[in-house]
C-alpha cells in the first residue's frame, strides 16, 4: 500500500528496534533490569489520589504499598525518573524532527468523540490490564521477553492474539 | 566492568535516578524516531497495513537478547546474577488476564504506556486521554483490590524462563526465537501486501 503521510519521515522499523535493542542492553548491562512504563503511571495515580485523599490512599490495600511508613515520596524511583527522561527524549525526538501537530490520531472515517472516548475506554482496560499483568508493552513484553521469561512471553501472545482478534470490532475507529 | 554494575555496587542509587533519567531519553527519542508517537502508525498492525510494531519490537527483543547472552560469553555480564536477583517473576494466570486485558486496551485506546508520553510530547490529544484513561484504570483496580488481590498474586512460578521450561541451554533458546523472528519478519511482509481491510 501507499504510505500516509503520518507513517512517513521515520527510522526503518529494523534499524529503530536495533537501536532499541541496544538501548535495552545497555539498561540490563547497567542496572539488572529493563525498561518500563506503566510503573510510573500506577505511581502518579497514587500520588494523585493521595493527593485528594490522603488516609484512604495509604488504607488501600494496593496503594499502601507505595506509602510505607518512612519511605521517600513514590516519585523518588527508578521507573519514575526513567519516564520523565522518556517525556524529554520523546520531545527533543519531535522538536528535532519539526514533528509536534496538535491532533487526534484517528481513522480518516472516524469522528473525534468517537476516538476519544475509545481512548479513554482503552486507557481504563489497558490500566487495569497492566497492574494484573505487572507491565506493559516495555517492562514485559520488551524486557521480559529478551530475557526469555515465561510470564512476559505469555503477556505478549496474550496481548497480540487479544487485539488482532478485536481488532474487527473496532475497525471503524481506525479505517 | 562485569554488569548489571549496579547490583554489583559500581555505584549508588542516587546515580541510579540520574541514570535512569539518561535511559529514558534514549528510549523516549527511540521510540519517536520508530513512529511510536501517533496511534495510527501503532494500530495499522491490526489491519496488516503496516507491520512495524511487530518488526521494531522483534527486532529490539531478540538485539537485546543475542546481546546479553554474548556479554556473558565474553565476561562482560554475569547472566546468573540476572537470574537469582533481578529477572521478573512470572505469575501466570494473572499475566495472561492482564495480556488479554492489555490488548484489548491497545486496539481501542491506540497506545500503551510508554507509548502514550511519547504521543502526549508530540501534541496527541487522544494521548492525553488515553494517558487519562490509564491512570483511572488503575484507580478502578485499586479500589477492587480486595476482591482480586487473592488471584493478583497467585500462580506465582517464581523466576522462570522458557529455557528452563523447555529443558534447553540459553543459547538453544535463542536461537530458535531468532528464528520464530525471522519467520515473523517474512511473514510480516506478506501481511502487508495483503492488508484485508485497507480499502
Amino acid at each position: 500500500m501507499k504510505e500516509r503521510d503520518y507513517a512517513q519521515g521515520f527510522w526503518n522499523p529494523y534499524v529503530a528496534g536495533v537501536a532499541l535493542g541496544l538501548v535495552l542492553l545497555l539498561t540490563f548491562y547497567l542496572m539488572g533490569t529493563g525498561l518500563g512504563a506503566s510503573g510510573a503511571v500506577a505511581r502518579t495515580a497514587a500520588v494523585v489520589a493521595h493527593s485528594v485523599d490522603p488516609q484512604a490512599t495509604e488504607a488501600n490495600p494496593y496503594f499502601k504499598d507505595f506509602y510505607k511508613p518512612g519511605a521517600s515520596h513514590p516519585y523518588v524511583n527508578w521507573i519514575v525518573f526513567e519516564v520523565l527522561g522518556v517525556f524529554l527524549g520523546g520531545l527533543v525526538a519531535v522538536l528535532t524532527a519539526r514533528r509536534f501537530r496538535p491532533g487526534v490520531g484517528r481513522g480518516p472515517t472516524a469522528g473525534v468523540g468517537l476516538r476519544l472516548a475509545c481512548a479513554f475506554g482503552g486507557g481504563v482496560i489497558g490500566g487495569i490490564g497492566t497492574r494484573f499483568a505487572m507491565g506493559c508493552t516495555s517492562g514485559q513484553a520488551l524486557s521480559g521477553g529478551a530475557t526469555m521469561v515465561v510470564g512476559s512471553w505469555v503477556f505478549m501472545m496474550a496481548v497480540f492474539a487479544t487485539a488482532f482478534a478485536a481488532a474487527y470490532f473496532v475497525r471503524k475507529e481506525w479505517s | 566492568m562485569t554488569g548489571p554494575l549496579y547490583i554489583f555496587g559500581a555505584f549508588g542509587y542516587g546515580t541510579s535516578l540520574l541514570i535512569a533519567v539518561g535511559i529514558g531519553f534514549l528510549f523516549g527519542f527511540v521510540l519517536e524516531r520508530a513512529g511510536f508517537g501517533d496511534s495510527r502508525n501503532l494500530t495499522n498492525i491490526f489491519y496488516f497495513r503496516d507491520m512495524r510494531v511487530l518488526k521494531v519490537m522483534f527486532s529490539a527483543l531478540v538485539t537485546a537478547m543475542i546481546g546479553l547472552i554474548t556479554l556473558s560469553w565474553v565476561g562482560l555480564f554475569d547472566y546468573s546474577t540476572l537470574l537469582e536477583v533481578s529477572l521478573l517473576k512470572t505469575y501466570l494466570w494473572p499475566q495472561l488476564a492482564g495480556g488479554i486485558l492489555f490488548g484489548l486496551g491497545f486496539v481501542i485506546g491506540g497506545y500503551c504506556p510508554g507509548t502514550s508520553v511519547v504521543g502526549i510530547v508530540s501534541g496527541k490529544l487522544d494521548a492525553v486521554v488515553f494517558f487519562l484513561g490509564m491512570v483511572a484504570g488503575i484507580w478502578v483496580f485499586a479500589a477492587g483490590f480486595p476482591l482480586w488481590g487473592g488471584f493478583y498474586m497467585s500462580s506465582d512460578l517464581g523466576r522462570l524462563t522458557l529455557w528452563q521450561v523447555f529443558g534447553l541451554r540459553p543459547e538453544w533458546m535463542a536461537l530458535l526465537i531468532v528464528i520464530m523472528a525471522l519467520a515473523a519478519f517474512w511473514l510480516a511482509g506478506l501481511a502487508e501486501k495483503w492488508a484485508p481491510y485497507d480499502k
